[in-house]
């Protein structure tokens, strides 16, 4: 386990298998500067023969992308700062005790976001027409997914919350802190890698978020880019070398701050030990 | 007045507020949908009756009939291939990932970090990625493997009723690889060093290594990325529409697709809303896996 | 062009009569819910702009939901009382919304209108807004489909014309495959949607079924023949999972030597295919056979909900009275019979045209029925378990025909 007999072999059996795994995210982008019937070419070609990058700026404006990206961040934000804000505190109750009550929030916490989206989005939209949300729909989608992003928020972070030892707690308690002092002061600091990287992940995701988008926000000016992106999947409207510009703008941005952010995440996730 | 202050700021109040927050918010955004859908798919519902609680009554006249659907078995076969292609082929190479990368050599770190990027992209745009790659006759997958000579007809992924429901698997494999690996990474690095020190020091062998420290040690982290493996797996809706929308003659359709397609295809919510609380089912079943494999963590 | 100039006249007379009065009281905000304006212009979201421009009394709140969503958000919609006022469905989805009372009965605002004229739609598209004998809409505009074939692959195989009868087709698919430079004999979209239904149910149709009657020996021989096709490898496999937008992006990068679609691909072929196309007529069975084929398009209806149906019926006034643009500015074909489509200078783009006019004559209507969904899936269904192989031609017909009998009857 800890020694490996030929490093370089590895290494570049490491990037082989990187190459194998980044291959669909290369073919996004080599499609994407293909010409229209250059894409149904069989066989495929693995590089265009006449690349035109010019594709981007022209989809970027053409499809108001700036306004969808912008939306992107707001709902993501969103959603991020709701599930930090409420599943931090309830993760590390969780973690604090071991009962059958708290195998009970538990086991209701994974139960509640059973459905797919797809499923929950006809009583979400009865729901909040009747609450009157549907006149802000960038909130509904915010409250929506944020509602699907936190269990999984509450399993990690509890998860993270574990490996603060108890006792440190304790003596800080003994101290005369509160429990407030004990939680802010003590657990929060020691977690706050862990918490960190799970936020980063959960803006991430939202940033991808879609089905409510799509069926909550009708106003183009408050659409995220997933709604942008899947109104060119038409039956009739299918021109793919702008779909696949369109999602290479999408992403790059978020596997950009990923890759730069990359080890921060790995080791902020690893040292929390996810035991 | 001053106890109960007194009881948020120190005692079993604090528990209560933090985790109570929490659990309101989830029983209002997840809970009431949950249970509207449970109730719709014992109630006739149609387009007028969409926005209000009391409906006619159906009883079990809904799941009769989605059960009575000739296409009911092959759904229930292609969600249990689905389900369990997935999580297998996530767990077994995200394991072996993760092992791989324990390993010392080279930027073994930022290799892995690319690893993950699969965790972040939007399900839509993987699923537009895959569709294409998958085609049959332009799809990149079998000219590759053609040139390699592994195999020397064209392979139609999509379009084959033996291969679609592989397919969309494979794809929801690359998907949830990241998030699998990322998992077990650290529940191995949680593994004290010195367990295995002095197994070499007795003389035993990788593999008897890996039996004896290893798995016992990563049985609560395995059995949390199963579970919340299957929860994911089951949600994973995106993918169908972009790949093979089911297809053909529902060869790859899965009981999430279903539930929506008779919803948003036929217009007929209650079937929809039985489809889906039938999966409720396998969900239970995952939870309390999960909960379970909870028993065995021990606090630092 | 007459109406607009004619509502500039009216509105300025207006204006001078009552001092500029009107233009004080706040306007009438109508919502226009429909699938035009996603990639490139279309005539609803167009017409709307325009219309906002002439007119200070009524405005138009116009949105672009994707085609796959707007009946399921239109429902949604309806039943939490956001319906939109104007909604324009694919044809066979119409019958879903007037069947419950959804729609707007303009029967009586169309006698009395001089712009809207019952007389001048086609048949077919005019059944699709009808119920019960009243009217609930109008056609925006109208479709159908044909084959298109590669005139050079044609005479390189050294076939004088296209296909008559199918077995014509057939024969040439399997003298035009290719297999060494990737090439098909043909393609079409047998996928299971509703695309699969409109391309299939014409075969039925012309076999002497509908889409009642499903069961027919021709229907049967019909799958047959695709599946000997798929099986020898004269059409992909693929033709399956493909929409016609892709599927004839096969033919148009010369994949395929023949692909069945419609007028929608003229425009993308004449940029796209470097070689030389034109277009046939659905083959028949037997020569002499009547002929058949699908009829697609838009309908265009007010809902019932809507607060302001006068203000609504003038917004749909204005969009039928632009309907000589469609082809020429949008590439659609009008479903009226009063409007002369003039040369548009691209010599293949008009002769298809042509071709599609004539087989506009026998395009059929799917439904109007109110679950057509429901139908069009038994339909779709059995196409594709027949070609799959899960089950002989005549068993996946008569599973959909059991289906079918219990949804109509």
């Amino acid at each position: 386990m800890t020694r490996a007999p030929m490093p370089r072999l590895l290494l570049v059996v490491a990037l082989g298998l990187a190459a194998l795994y980044l291959f669909p995210l290369y073919w996004m982008y080599v499609t994407s500067l293909k010409n229209g019937s250059e894409i149904f070419a069989n066989p495929p070609t693995f590089w265009p023969r006449d690349p035109s990058p010019g594709i981007y700026p022209q989809v970027w404006a053409q499809r108001d992308m700036a306004v969808f990206m912008w939306n992107s961040v707001v709902i993501a934000s969103g959603v991020t700062a709701i599930t930090v804000g409420l599943g931090t505190g309830c993760a590390y109750v969780l973690a604090r005790y071991r009962s059958a009550w708290i195998d009970a929030a538990l086991f209701a916490i994974l139960m509640l976001q059973v459905l797919p989206a797809s499923v929950m989005i006809t009583p979400l939209y009865v729901g909040f027409n009747q609450l009157g949300l549907l006149d802000y729909p960038r909130l509904s989608v915010i409250l929506a997914s944020a509602g699907k992003a936190m269990p999984f928020y509450i399993v990690l972070v509890r998860a993270t919350f574990m490996t603060v030892p108890k006792e440190l707690e304790e003596a800080a308690q003994v101290d005369g802190n509160s429990r407030w002092g004990a939680f802010v002061f003590i657990a929060l600091p020691l977690a706050r890698n862990g918490i960190l990287v799970l936020a980063i992940l959960t803006f991430m995701t939202s940033f991808g978020e879609y089905i409510y988008s799509k069926s909550i926000i009708q106003n183009p000016a408050y659409q995220p880019a997933s709604v942008g992106l899947s109104s060119f999947l038409g039956p009739n409207s299918t021109d793919w070398n702008s779909i696949m510009a369109y999602a290479a703008i999408y992403v790059t941005p978020i596997l950009a701050i990923f890759v730069i952010l990359q080890r921060r995440i790995v080791a902020g996730l690893t040292s929390g030990a996810l035991k | 007045m001053r106890r109960i202050w007194n009881s948020i700021t120190d005692g079993m109040g604090f528990d209560l507020v933090l985790v109570g927050l929490a659990m309101a918010f989830l029983v209002a955004l997840a809970g009431l949908p949950l249970i509207y859908n449970v109730m719709m798919s014992f109630q006739e519902v149609d387009m007028f009756t969409l926005g209000s609680l009391i409906r006619p009554w159906a009883g079990l006249d809904n799941y009769r009939e989605v059960i009575a659907q000739p296409e009911f078995g092959l759904i229930l076969r292609n969600t249990g291939v689905f389900v369990f292609g997935s999580m297998i082929g996530q767990v077994a190479i995200g394991f072996a990932l993760a092992l791989f990368f324990m390993l010392k050599f080279p930027f073994a770190g930022t290799i892995r970090g690319l690893f993950l990027v699969s965790w972040v992209m939007p399900g839509l745009v993987v699923g537009a990625i895959w569709g294409w790659i998958l085609a049959g006759d332009f799809g990149v997958l079998n000219a590759i493997l053609k040139s390699l000579g592994i195999i020397d007809s064209t392979m139609f992924w999509k379009s084959d009723p033996r291969l679609s429901i592989w397919a969309v698997t494979i794809a929801n494999i690359w998907l949830g690889l990241a998030f699998n690996m990322l998992l077990l990474s650290v529940g191995l690095q949680a593994i004290p060093r010195d367990l295995y020190e002095a197994a070499e020091l007795d003389g035993a062998n990788a593999f008897w290594r890996f039996s004896s420290i290893t798995l016992p040690m990563m049985r609560s982290t395995l059995g949390a990325v199963l579970a919340l493996g299957l929860i994911y797996t089951l949600q994973q809706f995106d993918l169908f529409p972009a790949i093979t929308e089911g297809g053909p003659a529902n060869s790859s359709n899965v009981a999430q697709y279903w539930a929506w397609q008779w919803s948003f295809q036929l217009f007929d919510f209650a079937k929809g809303a039985a489809v889906s609380v039938m999966m409720l089912i396998f969900v239970v079943l995952a939870s309390a896996v999960y909960v379970w494999s909870t028993r065995h963590e021990v606090r630092g | 062009m007459s109406y607009t100039a004619k509502t500039l006249v009216s509105a300025m007379a207006l204006a001078a009569m009552t001092g500029g009065a009107m233009a004080q009281d706040d306007p009438v905000t109508l919502t226009v819910w429909s699938i035009d304006g996603d990639d490139r212009p279309g005539p609803s979201d167009t017409f709307s702009a325009e219309f906002n421009e002439q007119r200070d009394d009524i405005q138009i709140d116009y949105r672009i939901v994707a085609f796959d969503d707007i009946v399921n958000e239109t429902l949604r919609a309806y039943a939490t009382g956001n319906a939109p006022d104007i909604v324009s469905f694919d044809n066979p989805d119409f019958a879903l919304f007037t069947s419950r009372g959804a729609m707007l009965d303009i029967t009586d605002m169309i006698e009395e209108s001089d712009v809207i004229n019952v007389e001048n739609y086609f048949e077919g598209p005019l059944n699709s807004v009808t119920w019960d004998g009243r009217i609930y809409g109008i056609p925006k505009y109208t479709d159908t489909i044909g084959v298109f074939y590669n005139k050079d692959m044609f005479e390189e195989a050294g076939i004088d014309g296209p296909p008559q009868t199918w077995a014509e087709f057939e024969a040439d698919a399997e003298a035009l495959t290719d297999p060494a430079n990737n090439v098909y004999g043909a393609v079409f979209s047998a996928r299971a949607g509703e695309e699969g239904t409109f391309q299939f149910l014409p075969l039925i149709q012309m076999s002497g079924g509908s889409y009642e009657d499903v069961n027919t020996q021709g229907a049967q021989e019909a799958l047959a023949m695709m599946k000997r096709m798929i099986d020898n490898g004269w059409a992909s496999q693929d033709v399956l999972s493909l929409g016609q937008w892709d599927a004839t992006g096969t033919f148009n990068s010369g994949n395929a030597a023949m692909a069945i679609s419609g007028p929608w691909e003229i425009d993308r072929m004449v940029d796209d295919a470097d070689f030389e196309w034109g277009v046939t007529l659905l083959p028949v069975f037997e020569e002499g056979d009547e002929r058949s084929s699908a009829l697609g398009g838009f309908n265009l209806g007010i809902m019932s909900t809507t607060e302001h149906p006068e203000e609504a019926f003038e917004v749909l006034e204005y969009f039928a009275s632009q309907d000589d643009r469609l082809f020429p500015e949008f590439g659609n074909l009008p479903a009226r019979s009063d409007i002369e489509l003039p040369e548009t200078g691209t010599p293949e783009k008009d002769e298809a045209l042509a071709v599609f006019q004539e087989q506009l004559q026998y395009a059929q209507p799917r439904g109007p029925h109110p679950e057509w969904q429901r139908i069009s899936k038994a339909i779709y269904d059995a196409m594709q378990s027949a070609l799959t192989g899960q089950a002989e031609p005549e068993a996946a017909l008569a599973q959909a025909q059991t289906t079918i009998d219990g949804i109509v009857n």
